[in-house]
């Protein structure tokens, strides 16, 4: 119920870490969390750069939910600040 | 919340332009953009997702930009000489008001974002040229060839004008500076060449 809530269609946060999600496999494991979530509409890593830039496009500014949920994948992750 | 701002856009969008020019495909990152714009890495993920996506996107800017200044003011029903003659004008203006597009153009030559590019562009480029060149045959101005034989001698003779300006010089090091005379009196060989 409370996801339908979450779920809009709009994104009005970018949400910008630092991660070591460095190949593929790593990347289908974070996958495994960040597609269940009702208000992340989009999400990217950038594998090339030396940070692994995890770029999330979502309908709120759930920065420390998703650090804590790419941590629980036992991933390190932590904002990238401007 | 983090804001798109157009400015540091645009100034990531330069520096951008400016490092492909300078130092090619090779050596660029978004780590090294970030440093060489004065921003932080962060921000420029704010705007594109990764080096392809901001490469890709810029390269549609800067194709579709160079296409409508090659297009303004063109009329694909003007007669032969005159419809060439603001290609030239138009074409030569922004090849030297350019000169870091271009050497990006040139950088970008043989990689997919000059695919992508091409792509974006082609369709409306295609449409005005295309007809233009057309009506030049139907009205018996020039003859029908093949596309690589009408650039070759339509356009390639400008660009070789250019490239000497560029360089300040041309051959055996004799000194050379663009000037509209000099066009003029090309674009007349070449318009005497290419008609009936």
């Amino acid at each position: 119920m409370s996801a339908c809530l979450y779920n809009m269609k709009t994104t009005n946060h970018i949400l910008i870490f630092k991660t070591n999600i460095t190949t593929p496999e790593d990347r289908l494991e974070v996958a495994a969390v960040l597609d269940q979530q009702p208000f992340i509409s989009k999400w990217t890593v950038d594998m090339e750069d030396i940070d692994c830039v995890l770029r999330i496009e979502s309908a709120i500014a759930a920065t420390a939910p998703i650090i804590h949920l790419i941590r629980s994948r036992n991933y390190e992750c932590a904002e990238l600040e401007d | 919340m983090r804001y798109r701002d157009e400015n540091k856009m645009q100034a990531i969008r330069d520096c951008a332009i400016e490092m492909v020019a300078k130092n090619g495909l090779e050596n660029f990152g978004i780590n090294r953009l970030a440093k060489a714009a004065g921003v932080s890495p962060a921000t420029i993920y704010i705007y594109y997702k990764d080096k392809e996506d901001l490469l890709t996107s810029i390269s549609i800017e800067e194709g579709v930009k160079m296409t409508r200044a090659t297009l303004k003011g063109f009329d694909p029903n003007a007669s032969f000489r005159e419809g060439l003659w603001v290609q030239w004008k138009n074409r030569a203006a922004f090849s030297l008001d350019n000169l870091q597009a271009a050497e990006f153009f040139e950088q970008l030559r043989n990689s997919t974002y000059k695919d992508k590019m091409r792509e974006a562009i082609s369709m409306e480029f295609r449409k005005s040229m295309g007809s233009f060149v057309e009506n030049a045959v139907k009205r018996g101005e020039i003859n029908e060839m093949p596309l690589e034989v009408y650039w070759s001698v339509a356009f390639a003779p400008l660009y070789a004008l250019i490239r000497f300006h560029n360089e300040g010089q041309s051959l055996d090091g004799r000194k050379f500076k663009f000037s509209e005379s000099i066009m003029k009196q090309t674009f007349d060989c070449v318009v005497k060449g290419l008609s009936k």
